[in-house]
This record gives structure tokens, sequence and C-alpha cells, in this order.
């Protein structure tokens, strides 16, 4: 019973917080929780009877915790997950606490842990996850930390963390320079794409850095063909085909991960076949592949979150695309570290808003895109991109920011998405 | 002579392109590119990783930004080349050096510990911690007009306050109040990122100096005008979020 005030009193802070504000105040119970019961959090994640399995880098995350989580599930385990929008401490506590009984017994088999790198070394140091799983290291990572020495210690921290496994992207030289400091008996298992997939994909992943060397088959999960939202993957059990919830070969790779991270997380009871059925399920999510209908439009929204995203998205967008948006808002402080992606792909912009819009604009202008407009103001950007007949070549897509991307659902009133609501 | 007089396209050179391009400092190749061949000049970008990716002739040269843990490799890099850069900076070939890669052309930079990466002496001054890393808006009053940018470096830049770039009208630049350096057609600065396609001014004093050794004059062309607007409204944009007047 020794959480039991403190649950109590976050139970109350939480009521509270949504009778203030509807839906919203999700940190602030944990805040509470976390000052009078500090030990709460990491003894709740510690104590599921199959462990606790960490997932955090630069990019990938959500979608392979989900795609984690459904294989655990059928696998027919009971599953803790923290909601996406939640991946730090409070927000944690207070996942935790919705389901926590007074005693700070949460019901489930096993955890499951979407973590940012920069919190997951803040509380990692009282955790005991039995696999940790590392996805890979981009360069705006390395950008917003300043330094990659210090991207590279934090991820060092939290897999060291590790009492089982760490799994890691093999593709990736900064984390496979970290596997040497995994101490023994702690197994590495790691993942990645064929010499064939990398040369598909001339600009590489994304990767601050690519390893000089592929994984060979049979030494673990890798991706060895990837067409549209299908992947061929290459197990030590077997070869398998995979849906994906979007085109693309980051997706095919978050699908090995994830496999890699439930194989990790599942041992013996690993079944390979429910594995891929479960990953295949994962639908596609608002701004990442989902196509929406909107004021009776098809119209395909697409999230940049950073540079490797947006030169991914850019190359994955179908060619002659004759109705393009581009939002890009006031989250991406300096834009010129946008201007490594090579954007001609596009061809033409009809629209450029948000309120970079000028600085897209520019960017888009010197790699010879024709843009048509500078709209700054994305409500009318938006009426007027929508209100334009149907495309002759591919969907009306929209391409923004996050704050693009807030902006943009709540002038369209699409309150919800899939993710959120997963 | 016409632009078109010599038909040797010009060769911009981007020193490290990868390396050294992480904020987009590098792209400020592909600007001067542009700008020269909307003003019909045929132009390449020319990456130079190693001394033996040079070209026979060099019309420019842009030195971009990098991360400490690669200060020295990078620098041991810039060596092989010390000598190159010396000839075209004699030869008053233009080069641009954005944060890091201006560190390293000065004569050195001091570490936080008290070690100094040594520099390679082609601009005067030198690096030095800052207390605080200098994040945010850089504007610059110069006489290429006022320069608009985003700045992120860990140290100052002392002892060459007899020719910088310009005076600091907001933010922190080499952390006395006066911005970059100038020496002939080298020219330092911490406005990373498309500092010329932000800023056409300073890209046309560039193209000038670019176009003149070819015994051509460089003239903006339409095309660039036009992008040039947009420009105008970036900097605009962000000179009255700063409370400063409009252009
Ligand atoms: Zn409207």
């Amino acid at each position: 019973m020794r959480y039991a005030p403190a649950i109590l009193i976050g139970r109350i802070v939480r009521m509270l917080a949504r009778w203030r504000k509807p839906g919203g105040g999700s940190a602030v119970p944990g805040l509470v929780v976390n000052k009078i019961a500090p030990g709460f959090l990491a003894r709740t994640l510690n104590g599921f009877p199959e462990g606790l399995v960490i997932v955090t880098g630069s990019s990938g995350k959500s979608t392979i915790t989900k795609m984690l989580v459904a294989v655990l599930r059928a696998h027919g385990k009971t599953v803790f997950t923290n909601p996406s929008t939640a991946n730090i401490s409070q927000g944690l506590t207070s996942a935790l606490l919705e389901q926590a009984s007074l005693t700070g017994h949460v019901d489930g088999d096993i955890a499951v842990l979407e973590m940012d790198e920069g919190h997951g070394a803040y509380i990692a140091g009282s955790l005991t996850p039995r696999v940790v799983t590392l996805t890979n290291v981009m360069v705006d990572q390395i950008d917003r930390f300043h330094d990659s020495e210090m991207v590279q210690a934090m991820l060092a921290k939290i897999a060291a963390r590790a009492t089982e496994a760490v799994v890691l992207n093999a593709d990736d030289q900064y984390l496979q320079d970290l596997a040497g400091g995994v101490p023994s008996p702690v197994r590495v298992d790691r993942f990645g794409v064929t010499a064939e997939v990398l040369e598909a994909n001339p600009r590489g992943l994304g990767y601050a850095q690519t390893a000089a060397d592929r994984l060979p088959r049979g030494e673990g999960i890798l991706v060895t063909r990837v067409s549209g939202r299908q992947a061929d993957i290459s197990l030590p059990e077997g070869d398998y085909t995979v849906g994906l919830p979007a085109r693309g070969t980051h997706y095919a790779v978050d699908a090995v991960t994830a496999l890699s991270a439930a194989r990790a997380a599942l041992g013996e009871a690993f079944r390979p076949d429910l594995a891929v059925a479960a990953v295949s399920t994962i639908p596609a999510v608002f701004g990442r592949g989902e196509v929406v209908s909107v004021r009776g439009r098809q119209v395909e929204f697409v999230l940049v979150q950073n540079p490797a995203s947006f030169q991914l998205n850019v190359d994955s967008i179908e060619p002659g695309t004759d109705q393009i948006l581009i939002a890009i808002g006031s989250d991406v402080r300096d834009p010129s570290y946008f201007w490594p992606v090579t954007t001609s792909g596009l061809g033409r912009v009809l629209i450029a808003s948000g309120s970079k819009a000028h600085e897209i604009a520019l960017q888009l202008a010197y790699d010879d895109v024709e843009v048509d407009r500078v709209e700054p103001d994305l409500g009318r950007a938006l009426d007027d991109f929508l209100a334009l007949p149907e495309p002759a070549v591919g969907l009306k897509t929209i391409i923004f920011s996050a704050d693009g991307m807030r902006r943009t659902r709540a002038h369209l009133g699409l309150a919800t998405n899939s993710e959120e609501q997963a | 002579m016409t632009a078109q007089g010599d038909p040797r396209p010009l060769a911009i050179v981007c020193l490290l392109p990868e390396t050294l391009g992480g904020n987009g400092d590098a792209a400020n190749a592909r600007v001067l590119v542009q700008r020269a061949r909307w003003a019909g000049m045929p132009a390449d970008i020319i990456p130079v990783r190693t001394r033996a990716d040079l070209p026979p002739q060099v019309d420019a040269v842009i030195v971009g930004s990098g991360t400490d843990a690669d200060l020295v490799p990078v620098r041991d890099t810039l060596l092989t080349v010390a000598d190159d850069l010396r000839t075209w900076a004699t030869a008053g070939i233009p080069i641009l050096a954005v944060g890091t890669g201006l560190e390293l052309l000065s004569w050195g930079i001091e570490l936080p510990g008290g070690s100094v990466v040594e520099g390679l002496g082609l601009v005067a001054g030198r690096a030095v911690p800052r207390l605080a890393r200098a994040t945010g808006d850089l504007v610059v009053t110069s006489r290429y007009g006022r320069l608009v940018g985003f700045e992120n470096h860990a140290r100052d830049f002392v002892g060459a306050e007899g020719s910088p770039l310009g005076r600091v009208a907001f933010g922190v630049g080499n952390g006395a109040g006066l911005e970059g350096v100038v020496m002939g057609n080298v020219i330092g600065t911490h406005l990373h990122g498309p500092v010329l396609a932000k800023n056409p001014g300073l890209a046309d004093h560039l193209l000038r100096a670019i176009f003149a050794a070819r015994g051509a004059e460089y003239a903006p062309a339409g095309r660039a005008t036009e992008v040039d607007g947009i420009a105008k409204a970036a900097r605009n944009q962000i000179a009255v979020r700063l409370g400063l007047a409009p252009e």
C-alpha cells in the first residue's frame, strides 16, 4: 500500500485537471505523483512479470512501438504501453496512474516503452529493461544535442540498462560503435537492409553515419526487397512478406526493428508467421501515408519532422504529382537545416505556406521547383488548395511540419487522428 | 568578353560537403551555381572530399560548419589543401567560410579544457569558449546590406576586430558587437545555412568577383530578382519579429 496515498492524490489531480480543461492536463497528475512518491514510476515499470522493453533512437519510435505491441498481443500477451504523446516521465506516470490499482499494481504481462533519448537518459538509470531497442541516429538529432558524442552517450546510457539483449540497427555506424560496449552476457541482436535495398535508396536511409558493411543473411532480421507497401524480409526462421503502413524503405526498417525486438522479448515463444501478420495490420497514421477525405477531396498528408524524413518523403511522392501544398511552421526554428534536402523532385508546388512560407519557398526556388504562390496564411492557403478541382496526376498532397499539421487539423476540423486514438 | 566568353563552367568548390554541411551551409555552393546559371554562365558544384577531387581551376570555395567531434579530422583534411587555399585567397578567389569552417581557417580554436586545435591561419582571429552557446537569430549591418540569418556556435571569435564583416544589430556574432571577418574576398561568418540565398547582396558581391576573374560582368538575372523578392520577405519577417525596421 506504500503508493496508495500518492495514487489517490494523482487521481484527484487528474480529475481536477480534466474538469478544468476536458482532455487536457495529462502531465500534471504525473508531476504530482513523481513529487510525493518518486519511486512509483520505476518500481511499476520494473514490476511486469515478463519485464520491460524500451524503444529509443532518432526516428520511427512510435510506429515501431505500435508494431511491437501488436506482435506481443498476437502472441497472447497483455501489454502495458505509453501513448506516444506521453514519452516523458510525468506523462508516463499519468498513463500508469490510469491503470494502477491503489497498491500500485498495473495489470499486464510485459511493458513496452517508447522513450525519447533525452528524457530516456534522465529516467533510464532507475529502470531494468530486459530488452533495449535502438532505432537509428539521424543528423538532426545530433543538431538537437549539438554533437554526436553526446547522442551516443545518451543512447549508451539507456542501452547499458539492458539485462538480456540490446537490439540495434546494423546499418547505423553510431549504433554499431555502441555495440562493443555492451557487457556480456547481454546479447546484441541486429537488424538491417541488404546491399540491394540500400542501393535502391541512393541518398541513403537518413542515418548520420551509414555503416560500411551490411548484415549477412541469416544473422538477424533483414529487409531484402521493398515494393510499394510491401517488403520481403529474411528471418533466421525463413523468408516472409510483410505489409507496411505506407510506402518507403524506412517503414520496412521499422517492421524489422519491431520484429527483432519482439523476437528478443519473446524468445522461444516467438512465432514469425504470427509476428509478420500482426505487423502487417498496422494502419497508416495521419501525416504518415494515411489518405483522408476532406471536403469531398482525397488528400494525402505528409509530416516532415527532420531533414531525413523530409528527403524520404519527397523521394516517395508519386512523380508528377501536380497539386502540392507545403506548410512549414514556427516549430522549425531555423529552416536552414532543411537545405541539405534536395527538393527538386517535387517539380512544382502550388502554395508555400505557414509562418516559414518564404524560407521554404526560397529553398524550393533554388532547387528549380516552381512555386506558384507564397501564402503565409495557412487557413487561406488550405481553403484555396482544397477548392481546386481534382489533380491530373497523384493525390492532393499536403506536406507539413508538426506545427503546420496542428494548424491544418484545427482549421479543417480534423480533431483526432488514428495515432492518438491508438 | 561576355558571360559566354569562356566555355569552361565555373567550378564552385564545396569542401567536405557531408561533414561540413549539416546546417545547410554547403547549400551556399548551390546558390552561387544557380545565380551564375540564371545569369547565363554555366557553373558546377564540385564536392571536394580529398585533395584529389580538386578541379584544375577553382572559381569559388565554400567551407561549411561541422560538429565539434569532427574538428581535428576535418582540420587535418583541410591541411592537405592549405597551400591551395592560400593561393586562391591571394589570387582573390572568393572563399566563404561558415561557423567551424571560419574557426578552422583562423589561427585556431581554444577548447574548454585549455587545449587548442591549431587552425590553418588563413584569416586573422581565433575562437575562444563562450559561457553559453549562442543560438538564435543574427542580424548584421554590413556594406553588402543588412544580413539576416541564424547562428549556433559555442565560441566567440576574437582578434579580427580590424576587418569584420559587419556590426551586430541583433544576436551575438563574434561576441563583442562585431560579426565575421573579411580579408580580400575571403569572408568568414557565423551566419549559418544558406546565408547567400537569404542575403543576395553578399552573393552578388562574390559573383561580381567570380565573373570579373573571367573577364565578364555579372548582372543579376530576372529570375534572381524574383527569387530575391522572396528572400527579402523572409528577412523582413525576421527583422520585424526582432523589433527591427523592415528594409
Ligand atoms: Zn478556412
